[in-house]
């Protein structure tokens, strides 16, 4: 418990300069823009004179200075406060918060599809290596790694969604039901499984990869080979001793998807349009609102850095218990 | 009336698909629909404002116009072809210095509250005026309100204004707001603005960010027995591909402003259950124009103008890009405004030869690489339509010898380039037509506009006689006289080519068969469905 | 080097790989000969099926643009982003890389933190900020690719310059007194390399997937066609004509299949190669 409180500080402290870094990188970035949400916003009114975009560049303070800007925005994000989103009017904490929560069930649902049929396809597929289940199951993982998850979305969509009219075509819940408790999460559940599907997919095929790479790698330890000369059964060396020790990399890349991860629900949120944190980033770049680009991309740093936290307790957590088998290394 | 068959006809004049599509049964008369039922909608922005007093747009109407009414509503027949909303006359004085309005009586706000003049001269002298994007416009000379009465309303302009803009702007610019919830506020950021509180036939209930909107039936609506819908909901379903699904699945009734992509619509038109309706855009014509920088010397010689309008084929450009659901344009006035719209102007046949002369004939002979000169086209991207129509277009160019290379931009870094920074030689843009020329459409053409002003002339085009008669219309109160003027205002522009209007389109309706009343007004996607209502 | 191809050739998947990118390879290479036109120019009636018209093979869309010229062409543009973004990112990444396990301290520990940003920023979000601020061009969606994709090859870099750097023959080139920065460059770098390399085929793969998903959102470069420009075109008219967007989707799948392959196909004949010193 003491360890898990010190990484947990030391992680704290050592994510600070890193999160400058993205603060500062993202507003140089978004500097660099040719026109700014107040044009986009005009946009939508189909036009406005000099004066009106004026005065709304005041009320924004996107007429001050960047070094001024940059400074008011570290000095209030560093008492939580991400600022008013031009586009919305509404302050972009609420926003953000009020979006999350869906990626969040998407990304966590596509997570644990992709890890646990991944990681048992995976094993199925070590567990002998270059037998028939291995070929099979190594050429279809690469081939779901090769399609587009966009693509794949909008095939899902329009068999299962469409054609078939098994699952929702878009959104997170069925609109205004007013249903509540265990109705309203198998409605959510149901609308969740064409997206989650669509997402999943590639990382499924990634850790169906890496647990057969892995599995194989073991194979060739020692300490396989000596459990084998001992004649223990086949099938309980594939879970105990090899399976096991091929997990770990799993669950380091993980935290590594993570990101990744994040940035492929845009795509899939814009495809099924759920109302999420990544259909949320394009529409703030569609409608060039800096402040909330900024704060999304600062909150999925957060959240990145969070779930890199949790995989590391988790991987302090597992690894004494497996350290035990892995005498010969 | 007749606005209505002209769209139709110009729509008939593209490809054979439309022919199927206008074979569709009925959806325009008017149908005895049945009380009750939710309406599913699909939406595809979520506008930060939703007070159309404030922001006259096509996305802010298409959700509070069925909350906040406007003075009066487009109509396809009936006086000036509006029909009576909040008021129910309007009478221009001769000398043009004021206009009386005469409201409706036993009107009731929202919240209980009665309607009366005071509203409506609130709203006009301290929302219309000063913050309207539109109205700043039309009642620039807007001196005073007097309410003589509860029901009367009398507009006092400073300087002759015309009675005939002031009528083909009410549907637009004149949605009255509450004078009880925004008086002594700060209007631009009351919270009514984002939750609406009006007279219409249907209530504000709530907004989920990203998912939805809900409107519910207002009981105490002065229509008699309307609305017929007990819901409305506004589903916020921005990928264009989601919706045509969404329709076929049954979870949306209808998607408006062609959110169902024009070429699934021959698909869509044979699936059982959905029908297409193209009417209901009447006064909603957008343009397709190619503007000009005339900055650029090349440009700047007329020849050169008349050669690419050669080079444009109109007809492919319908038939291809719009899939016939547009006319070719031939000026600035859109045929669906048949009040002003003048046929009898110069035009340019597709003619690739002659715009090969053309360009002979300015000086610009086709180098060693077969190219004369190089051009950079900034295509507006607000539709998918104007993206395409710059694909089109350079290839169009090469076929005369002109090298174009298309930039890409989103829609703030556009806007800045082409009305701010003037970065650019030609722009595929969408300029809308708002039922009268001296609303949106002079502005193209005009010179001495300040810069940075969307959607204005900033191709630093000037033409001494065009202001001329553009300031004399702004000022003439005789209906004839200044339509005369229009006339005048078409044929130069058509001749001079400040700019070269292609072509011009409304959008179209996709709703299942079940939805009765659809299409049956020229402004049907932004006016209040009180009528609409759901069959069995 | 010998031994090294001929495990190479007895890998199926190496093989498979190696086929399918000779066969992309051709077809970039071959688009300007047998397509001497701009694949964007419109050729035809607007469309047009497959298999109804010989002089258009593969049929029409919407605008009567030649499907396969369009194919062939797009080929080129995927591959060229692919490989350019790979070649960025593997550059920079060595080059930084490098630096920080070289020069150790202080900038080590400052290009980390930069690393670890980079990092911790979903590269899909950086692409879709970088692409929309400087506006779709071939050259800017190449560097908005490779601006997420070379932490990899950085840390791994300096993983290995951190290994190399204590072995003799940097001793010895320090003790002749050549310049930090040329012992960096000249003896580390080169053998840190390799292990980077490997990395190239999976940052082509996805390259080729970004950039259709930029393509797929308006983000990608209207004068010139790519698979993914493709695929965002035609998904408009998915129901109807589910070719267009169906054919380059193949595309995509076989070129970043082939890819990886020919990536397994390296990884197996270099394993066997280590195993044997």
């Amino acid at each position: 418990m003491k360890r898990a409180w010190t990484l947990v500080r030391r992680r704290m402290v050592s994510s600070i300069p890193v999160l400058l870094i993205v603060v500062v990188g993202t507003f140089l970035l978004l500097e660099m823009a040719s026109g700014d949400a107040v044009d986009a916003y005009l946009v939508s009114l189909g036009g406005g004179d000099a004066g009106l975009a004026q005065s709304l560049r005041e009320s924004y303070g996107l007429d001050r200075s960047a070094l001024a800007r940059l400074w008011l925005y570290v000095s209030a994000l560093a008492r939580l406060d991400l600022g008013v989103s031009v586009a919305f009017n509404r302050p972009i904490l609420d926003i953000i918060l009020e979006r999350l929560p869906n990626t969040l069930w998407l990304m966590g649902s596509a997570t644990v599809l992709a890890f646990t049929l991944g990681t048992l396809l995976g094993i199925v597929a070590g567990a002998k290596p270059g037998g028939a289940a291995d070929r099979a199951l190594s050429v279809g993982s690469l081939a779901l790694y090769a399609i587009p998850s966009f693509w794949l979305g909008l095939v899902l969509s329009l068999v299962f969604a469409v054609q078939l009219r098994w699952f929702p075509t878009a959104g997170i819940e069925t609109i205004a039901s007013g249903k509540t408790g265990l109705a309203r999460a198998l409605d959510i559940a149901r609308h969740l499984v064409l997206p989650v599907a669509a997402l999943g997919m590639i990382y499924l095929a990634l850790f169906l990869r890496m647990m057969r790479a892995g599995m194989a790698e073991v194979w060739r330890q020692d300490f396989v080979l000596a459990a084998r000369a001992k004649g223990l059964a086949r099938r309980r060396i594939v879970l105990r001793h090899v399976a096991r020790n091929a997990l770990l990399p799993l669950v380091t890349m993980l935290g590594l998807q993570a990101a990744t991860m994040l940035g492929g629900s845009v795509v899939i949120e814009s495809v099924f349009a759920i109302p999420g944190f990544g259909r949320l980033a394009y529409e703030a770049v569609a409608a060039r609102d800096a402040p909330l680009l900024m704060g999304i991309i600062v909150v999925s740093a957060v959240l990145v850095i969070v779930v890199n936290l949790l995989v590391d307790l988790a991987y302090a957590w597992l690894d004494p218990r497996v350290g035990a088998g892995e005498a010969s290394s | 009336m007749s606005s209505f068959q002209i769209s139709r006809r110009g729509l008939l004049q593209g490809a054979a698909s439309i022919a199927l599509l206008s074979a569709l049964p009925g959806a325009v008369h008017a149908q005895e629909a049945p009380q009750g039922g939710r309406l599913v909608v699909a939406a595809d922005s979520e506008p930060r404002n939703l007070n159309p007093a404030i922001v006259a747009s096509n996305a802010v109407f298409f959700i509070s116009s069925k909350v906040i009414e406007p003075l009066a509503e487009a109509a396809l027949d009936g006086e000036g072809a509006l029909a009576p909303r909040l008021a129910t006359s309007w009478e221009g004085a001769e000398d043009g210095l004021s206009v009386t309005f005469k409201l409706r009586e036993g009107v009731t706000w929202h919240d209980g509250k009665p309607f009366t003049s005071a509203d409506v001269a609130f709203s006009a002298m301290e929302v219309w005026k000063p913050l309207q994007n539109l109205g700043r416009i039309v009642f620039a000379n807007l001196e005073g309100v007097d309410t003589p009465d509860d029901l009367t309303a009398v507009f006092r302009f400073s300087t002759p204004t015309p009675i005939q803009m002031i009528r083909n702007a009410l549907p637009v610019v004149t949605s009255v707001l509450p004078k009880h919830l925004y008086e002594g506020t700060d209007i631009a950021s009351n919270p009514a603005n984002n939750a609406p509180v009006g007279t219409g036939p249907f209530k504000f209930a709530e907004h989920r960010p990203g998912e939805y909107y809900r409107l519910t039936r207002n009981d105490a609506y002065w229509g008699e027995g309307q609305p017929k819908l007990d819901e409305i909901i506004f589903r916020i379903l921005p990928d264009r591909a989601a919706a045509a699904s969404a329709l076929e699945a049954d979870e949306i009734q209808l998607a408006a402003f062609s959110q169902v992509p024009l070429v699934d619509l021959e698909r869509i038109s044979k699936v059982p259950g959905l029908k297409v309706v193209t009417e209901g855009y009447e006064a909603l014509t957008y343009q397709l124009v190619v503007e000009i920088n005339h900055r650029n010397k090349i440009l700047a010689d007329l020849k050169v103008r008349q050669a690419i309008a050669h080079a444009i084929d109109r007809d492919f450009v319908v038939a291809t890009v719009f899939l016939g659901f547009a006319a070719p344009a031939t000026g600035p006035v859109p045929q669906n405004a048949p009040e002003f719209y003048n046929p009898d102007v110069p035009e340019y046949a597709y003619d690739v030869d002659k715009a090969n002369a053309l360009l002979d004939e300015a000086g610009y002979p086709r180098g060693a690489d077969g190219n004369r000169f190089q051009l950079r086209l900034l295509p507006a991207p607000f539709f998918s339509e104007t993206r395409q129509f710059g694909d089109y277009l350079r290839q169009a160019l090469a076929d005369v010898g002109i090298d174009v290379t298309i930039v890409a931009n989103d829609t703030p870094a556009h806007l800045k380039a082409v009305y701010a920074d003037h970065d650019f030689d030609i722009t595929v843009g969408s300029p809308v037509f708002r039922g009268d020329p001296a609303i949106s459409t002079t502005i193209l053409v005009q010179s001495g506009i300040a810069d940075g002003v969307f959607f204005s002339n900033q191709g630093g085009y000037a033409n001494a006689e065009l202001d001329a008669i553009i300031a004399e219309a702004a000022e003439t109160v005789d209906t004839e006289a200044r339509t005369a003027l229009y006339n005048d205002f078409q044929r130069i522009v058509a001749g001079d080519l400040p700019l070269i209007n292609v072509a011009e389109w409304g959008f179209t309706t996709v709703a299942s068969a079940r939805v009765a009343n659809v299409g049956n007004n020229p402004r049907w996607a932004v006016s209040n469905w009180a009528d609409t209502g759901l069959l069995p | 080097m010998k031994r090294f191809v001929l495990r190479f050739l007895r890998s199926p998947e190496g093989v498979a790989g190696l086929i399918l990118l000779s066969c992309l390879v051709a077809m970039a290479l071959l688009a300007p000969v047998l397509f001497p036109r701009d694949p964007l120019a419109i050729v035809g009636r607007p469309l047009t099926a497959p298999f109804t018209d010989a002089s258009l093979p593969l049929g029409t869309d919407r605008l009567g643009r030649d499907v396969l010229a369009g194919l062939m062409h797009g080929a080129r543009a995927s591959l060229l982003v692919g490989i350019f973004a790979a070649l960025v990112a593997i550059l920079v990444g060595a080059v930084v890389g490098t630096v920080a396990g070289f020069a150790g301290g202080l900038i080590d520990e400052a290009l980390m933190r930069v690393v670890d940003a980079f990092q911790i920023v979903p590269g899909f979000l950086l692409a879709l900020a970088f692409v929309s601020v400087t506006g779709p061009s071939l050259p800017v969606i190449v560097f908005a690719i490779a601006l997420g994709a070379w932490t990899g090859p950085a840390r791994l870099a300096r993983a290995e310059v951190l290994s190399i750097r204590e072995r003799d023959y940097v001793a010895a080139a320090r003790v002749i007194g050549m310049h930090p920065a040329e012992i960096a460059f000249k003896e580390v770098l080169p053998n840190a390399l390799p292990p980077v390399l490997a990395l190239v085929s999976v940052i082509v793969a996805s390259a080729v997937l970004i950039e259709a998903a930029l393509s797929f959102l308006n983000l990608g470069d209207p004068n010139i066609v790519t698979w993914g420009s493709m695929i965002a075109e035609g998904r408009n008219v998915l129901r109807t004509a589910p070719y267009l967007s169906i054919v380059p989707g193949f595309g995509l799948v076989l070129t970043v299949l082939g890819v990886y392959l020919f990536g397994e196909g390296l990884v197996e004949g270099m394993a066997h190669r280590r195993r044997r010193q």
